[in-house]
């Protein structure tokens, strides 16, 4: 336990001092406020785009299209950049020797994994709630909040989706050598999923919904119900992972 | 436009976190002349041109040791 | 007692015999030098007592209990200080230790107490800066100061002064020397003349195997050499010196390299009596004369040859 709290430390100080931290709060922060301000502003710059005389009629923006440009935002721009962020944290300690000297002190390999999962999953929640607190700031500020049905549904469900692509960057770090590896590994894992999308009878356990289907979930489009299964699948694949890595690093010689 | 400059309040936190990101990137860029790829003239060009990405790719890929 | 007994290890890389039958051990308080050339195999018997790659076959055992592979409760003994130490560059000394020191389990004080007693020996206790803007032998320095850090019962050293300058080399090996009384250290290398510095026992690996073993002064003298060297001032001296029929019942080979000549034989002083005896009576004098004491470097060309 000392061991693990003494490691967790250290990788706090690693994101805090390499910038990581930095960079994922700058980002989610302002990922957040440019939500509801796309939202507010993007009629009224297609109004002033457009020629004189022609007449459409644009829809006045609600409290809606700025959780739209979260879901939109957070998944494609936040959840790449957490990604980019961290995939070098296996890497980077295996490239440069530095887990040697840890290791022959005693430190346990699956502190190891386990350590640098909490890290990056408390930075994760941090920059996420920022950016969610932010959006739902101005959001409240600009509109009424009438029509947003599940929103703490949604919000909880990308933030898992997120952790899951943590366990798969943790896995995929002790699978290859370096980040761009890692990369693609997770890269590919999102893809796959899109790809299993296809099959309806999939469609239904798919953890992708988690990122992709929160807009459906606040029109009541789709149901608490929905999210039930993904939720559960998304719980065990993050086990699951974090479980294998553990498993291979232990196997790994380095 | 003037619905625009209403907004304006709004609109400085952003460019403040921006700039932030980008001048902590710089500050970096021009103190630590050790880059893993690529040179000095090629990261300030990407740090302060290429909004938000620019910093974070810098300080992922292009950092060198300290 | 032995700190460290190795038996019958072997290490297989794919069809590649790195290690065979390799069996040795090191007593308490010595500094151990375990030689050999690149690539002899010195850092992967190493990691296997580490417990960081895992044996073929065979067995380590360290203080008395068993290395198993991935396992890590040996380590507990061991302070090991790697070819190339590499540490988190955005730390600074004290944190470093500090980091080591928590996940070994010490308690604060001890880490507070142990970490400047430690940067002191190794004279890193006025570097306050990032490990990042250290130079290599700083950073081998303090290699061995994290090394020490949990007070060892052996300390390994992987090619700990291979790198360095001249400086630098000097100061490890002091460090070395001092902590002799307090831990005992193995360390491997290919630079003989740090193991005839501060070693007293040597093992000597080569192609997978000890070559040769013992203390320092053993292995010298159990390879007396059989050599005498003598320098005339001319050619003709010399020549006038290697007519003497005395010398031919002694003598089993001459290297001539101008005026010096080193003689080889059975037995130097037989050869010696019947040189003196020679030089006296025919009026020779020699500039230099002497019996070539046998060094580590040609008892390390023998063994490799």
């Amino acid at each position: 336990m000392k061991a693990y709290i003494a490691f967790t430390k250290k990788e706090f100080c690693e994101n805090l001092r390499t910038y990581k931290l930095f960079i994922m709060l700058c980002v989610f922060l302002l990922l957040g406020l440019m939500n509801p301000i796309t939202a507010k502003i993007t009629p009224q710059l297609l109004k002033s785009l457009m020629p004189e005389g022609m007449n459409i009629t644009i829809m006045e923006p609600t409290a809606l299209d700025s959780w739209a440009q979260f879901f939109k935002n957070v998944p494609q721009m936040g959840l790449s950049v957490l990604v980019i962020v961290f995939s070098g944290i296996m890497a980077n300690e295996f490239s440069r020797g530095t887990l040697i000297n840890m290791l022959t002190k005693g430190l346990s390999r699956k502190v190891v994994i386990l350590s640098k999962f909490t890290m990056t999953t408390i930075i994760w929640t941090l920059s996420y709630a920022l950016c969610f607190a932010a959006t739902y700031a101005y959001t409240i500020y600009f509109w009424s909040s009438e029509g947003v049905s599940n929103i703490l549904l949604s919000v909880f469900s990308l933030w898992l989706f997120g952790i899951l692509l943590l366990a798969i960057i943790l896995l995929g770090g002790v699978l290859f050598k370096n980040n761009y590896g890692v990369l693609l590994f997770t890269g590919g894992f999102v893809v796959a999923l899109m790809l299993l999308n296809l099959s309806s009878t999939i469609q239904k356990y798919n953890p992708i919904t988690l990122a992709s289907s929160n807009m459906a979930l606040l029109t009541n489009n789709m149901f608490v119900s929905d999210f039930t299964m993904p939720i559960v699948i998304c719980v065990i694949t993050i086990i699951a992972s974090i479980g294998s890595a553990i498993m291979i690093f232990n196997k790994k010689q380095i | 436009m003037e619905e625009l400059i209403e907004y304006l309040p709004f609109l400085i936190p952003i460019v403040i976190i921006e700039m932030a990101l980008a001048i902590t990137a710089l500050v970096h860029v021009l103190r630590h002349p050790n880059y893993r790829v690529g040179n000095k003239l090629m990261w300030i060009l990407i740090v302060l041109f290429i909004q938000i990405v620019g910093p974070v790719v810098y300080f992922v890929f292009g950092r060198g040791e300290e | 007692m032995d700190i460290l007994s190795v038996e019958h290890l072997s290490k297989n890389f794919g069809a590649n015999k790195i290690i065979e039958d390799l069996t040795f051990s090191v007593q308490e308080h010595s500094i151990f030098g375990f030689i050999g050339q690149n690539g002899a195999g010195k850092t992967t018997t190493m990691k296997m007592v580490l417990g960081l790659l895992k044996p073929t076959s065979g067995n380590i055992t360290v203080c008395g209990e068993h290395v198993t592979y991935g396992e890590t409760k040996t380590n507990k003994y061991i302070g090991y200080l790697p070819d190339i130490p590499e540490f988190y560059g955005y730390m600074k000394p004290y944190e470093y230790l500090k980091l080591c020191g928590e996940i070994t389990g010490l308690s604060s004080e001890k880490i507070k107490s142990k970490s400047e007693e430690l940067l002191t020996l190794v004279d890193l206790d006025k570097a306050n800066k990032k490990i990042g803007g250290f130079s290599r032998g700083m950073k081998q320095r303090l290699g061995i100061a994290q090394a020490l850090l949990n007070e060892p019962k052996l300390l390994i050293c992987d090619e700990p002064t291979s790198a360095l300058d001249p400086i630098g080399r000097k100061e490890i090996l002091d460090i070395l020397y001092q902590v002799k009384g307090k831990t005992t250290v193995v360390f491997s290398t290919h630079i003989l003349s740090d193991v005839e510095r501060i070693c007293d026992h040597i093992a000597l690996l080569h192609g997978g195997k000890i070559a040769l073993s013992g203390t320092l002064s053993d292995v010298k003298s159990k390879h007396k050499q059989d050599g005498l060297l003598i320098e005339f001032a001319s050619q003709t001296d010399t020549r006038a010196f290697l007519d003497a029929p005395q010398l031919v019942p002694y003598i089993t080979n001459v290297e001539q390299n101008n005026t010096r000549l080193i003689l080889h034989t059975q037995d130097v002083q037989k050869l010696e009596v019947a040189v003196i005896a020679i030089i006296s009576e025919r009026h020779l004098l020699p500039i230099k004369f002497e019996v070539l004491e046998p060094t580590l470097e040609s008892l390390f060309m023998e063994v490799v040859k």
